[in-house]
């Protein structure tokens, strides 16, 4: 009997003892929940997880090197496969969760909870960069500039460096309102002023061959493809444009077509699936890319090192997206605690409304500031242009700014 | 002259590309009367097994080529042998829910794997140079899945009118209770259309993989994709299914080439063949070489 009392007495000391360690190992912190809810399977993950896995990655070095103190932050990631209803419940278990401050993936899905995220008054910044999220909303924030402002800058460059008559230019675009955004702010750039003739909009779909659909380009004289969709179709393309010839050795090339791309149509996943037909397409983006290494990408890489990635996941300029997107959660938090405040949705949404001017924040992850106002709502307004050059991204110029949209808005 | 050329050449070759992927769907439909939704994953497993031998392994493409194609036969028997043998003479309903637990159940197998989230494409094996003949061009890529789509249909064909098993599983597919009557193993004819069904979706895989590349949503997708041919051909023809890709192949290029873009239209090429499907339905509701049976009461 007493052998007995003494086994239980144990039991329950061991029980306090695990209790008091776990309280212990939070002591003095304060722990921030955050929450991500994306396509790490399904649909478009091939860029969900490298970003997931760049997310995941911040927040563990911030947590690991204390870099917020003794608080932590504690972001939970849920795959929603692609799928808005999936991405809905998972928004709502992490409002249940705590959450101070969400993390969002898709176009569709973040325009189909926009009232979700105002009636709950959190911030928000999702993967998407679709102009349409912003509209009408307080709370969602672009990472970088939008698929438009990428659409625009693409068409100002190629204005601005074509030579001869007005250059004639067809979009290829995604069948969706992410593909699709970015035609009506070409147009109305184009209606502003900008010199140039769209001549076609194209909506791919699944397609093995696009030989007619280039031929047709041809034969009415496009000289640049401007792309807002994905890798896949776009490689497809590449190579068909390939095989027949007619890809532009050099910028505007007479009698061949230089093809130009937005965020999600490049990194080295095209490379990857279109091989050498990859070579002079024109990619923009906010980020930095480990072909073009600075101080930003070799933080990254070493981050990707120290928690046990691949090669595929540390150079993915999908990475980089979900390290910058943690990295600007962070700063918030960091400066909100700075401040003495209690961390809470309403102190992050004011303080990435005040990250402007003076205050703007620089991660070491994109080619310019992030700048938030109440009427600034793009991050990284600056755009990189880069260019295959054998195998590789490599930079073209300095970053630059649109002057159309600016005019357009 | 060689723009319309060009569209012919380019429609032939998507056209033989969807007859061999619709392949696997006639061949499983042609025994079992059962519509394999996982086809569109055994297509994609046959193409990475293909790069994952052929990179991983350093084997020769030619020899991983066929080498997935033993795989994905082994594989396609094994599903069979482990899941939908004993739903033989169940409804078939059941048959088709179980396929689409199945295409979930790989679909989940190939996330775990590094070709469910991250792309690839096959190493140069063929000329990179297209062959060229007045102005119209075919890449050595797509000629060689054309010779491939010809010799494995040709095979498959006659492997149906003159083998011994190909009759077995034809009469297997006309009635399976007169089958058994005469001595022939039902359950061993539906493993083989299933391990067949593999091998030709093992091809599609490498040939699809060799042109867009490999990425998980575009390979599994060609499963969807071919539906409508199948349909249009006949579901349990195969003339039916070279036919229906080659017409399905066409009008996507015809539409792409001279519709889209004019006349305020775009996207024809996505819209056209079922608009097509669905007036050849209403004549024919077998599809074009559909076998209409008639049951006496």
């Amino acid at each position: 009997m007493k052998g007995r009392n003494t086994g239980w007495i144990r039991l329950l000391l061991t029980i306090t003892l695990i209790i008091g360690m776990s309280s212990y190992a939070n002591a003095g912190g304060k722990v921030y929940k955050v929450g991500l809810s994306l396509a790490i399977t399904g649909p478009t993950s091939d860029a969900g997880n490298p970003y997931a896995k760049g997310v995941e990655d911040y927040f563990r070095f911030v947590n690991d090197t204390k870099l917020l103190g003794e608080d932590t932050i504690d972001c939970t990631i849920k795959d929603d496969q692609y799928q808005t209803d999936v991405t809905k419940r998972n928004f709502e278990d992490f409002l249940d969760q705590g959450i101070v401050f969400y993390l969002n993936y898709s176009t569709g899905s973040t325009l189909a909870l926009k009232k979700d995220f105002d009636e709950v008054q959190i911030p928000v910044l999702p993967a998407s960069f679709h102009a349409g999220n912003v509209e009408d909303s307080k709370y969602i924030f672009l990472p970088i500039a939008s698929y438009s402002e990428q659409a625009v800058s693409l068409a100002e460059y190629v204005v601005k460096n074509h030579k001869g008559d007005k250059p004639k230019a067809a979009m290829f675009i995604h069948p969706s309102a992410f593909g699709r955004g970015p035609v009506s702010d070409v147009e109305k750039a184009v209606a502003a002023g900008l010199a140039m003739e769209i001549v076609e909009v194209v909506e791919h779909g699944n397609d093995l061959d696009n030989t007619a659909m280039l031929q047709r380009l041809m034969s009415k004289g496009v000289q640049y493809v401007i792309c807002q969709t994905i890798q896949s179709p776009v490689a497809t393309m590449l190579k068909d444009a390939s095989r027949l010839s007619i890809i532009a050795k050099t910028f505007g090339e007479n009698g061949k077509i230089t093809f130009l791309g937005a965020h999600y149509t490049g990194g080295n996943d095209l490379i990857d699936l279109a091989g050498n037909a990859a070579e002079n397409f024109l990619w923009t983006t906010s980020y930095t890319i480990t072909s073009e290494p600075g101080p930003g990408t070799d933080a990254q890489l070493e981050l990707a090192k120290k928690y046990g990635r691949d090669e595929k996941a540390a150079n993915s300029h999908n990475y980089a997206n979900g390290i910058m997107v943690a990295q600007v959660t962070t700063e918030v938090i960091r400066r909100a605690k700075e401040k003495g405040l209690e961390i809470s949705r309403k102190t992050l949404y004011d303080e990435l409304n005040a990250m402007n001017g003076d205050n703007s924040y620089q991660p070491p992850t994109t080619v310019g500031p992030v700048t938030y106002s109440l009427t600034d709502r793009a991050g990284v307004d600056s755009l990189q242009i880069y260019s295959v050059q054998q195998g590789k991204f490599r930079k073209i110029g300095e970053p630059i700014t649109s002057e159309y949209m600016k005019k357009i808005k | 002259m060689s723009y319309f050329f060009q569209i012919v050449v380019s429609g032939v070759v998507v056209g033989s590309i969807y007859a061999l992927a619709a392949l696997g769907l006639v061949l499983v439909y042609k025994s079992s009367r059962v519509a394999n939704f996982a086809h569109g994953q055994i297509i994609a497993s046959g193409a990475f097994i293909t790069y994952a031998l052929t990179v991983w392994a350093s084997i020769p493409i030619y020899i991983s080529f066929f080498i997935s194609m033993l795989i994905t036969f082994l594989l396609a028997w094994s599903v069979e042998r482990i899941f939908l043998r004993r739903l033989i003479g169940e409804p078939i309903i059941s048959v088709i829910m179980v396929t689409i637990g199945l295409a979930s159940i790989l679909d989940g197998l190939i996330y775990l794997t590094p070709f469910g989230t991250k792309n690839f494409s096959f190493p140069l094996f063929l000329p990179a140079e297209p062959i060229s003949i007045y102005g119209v061009s075919i890449s050595w890529t797509q000629l060689v899945g054309v010779i491939i789509t010809v010799v494995l249909i040709g095979g498959f064909s006659w492997f149906f009118k003159k083998s011994t098993v190909g009759i077995s599983m034809r009469a297997v597919s006309d009635d399976q209770f007169a089958s058994m009557s005469v001595g022939i193993s039902v359950p061993s004819v539906f493993g083989l259309a299933w391990a067949t069904a593999g091998l030709s979706a093992a091809a599609a895989g490498g040939i699809i993989g060799n042109i867009t590349g490999l990425n998980f949503d575009t390979l599994h997708a060609f499963g969807v994709v071919v539906f409508p041919v199948v349909i249009l051909g006949g579901l349990d023809s195969i003339l039916g299914a070279v036919v229906a890709g080659i017409i399905m192949g066409l009008i996507q290029q015809f539409a792409g080439g001279y519709l889209d873009g004019n006349f305020g239209l775009n996207g024809t090429g996505e819209v056209l063949p079922y608009i097509i499907l669905l007036i050849i339905l209403l004549i024919k509701p077998h599809g074009l070489f559909g076998i209409h049976e008639i049951e006496r009461v």
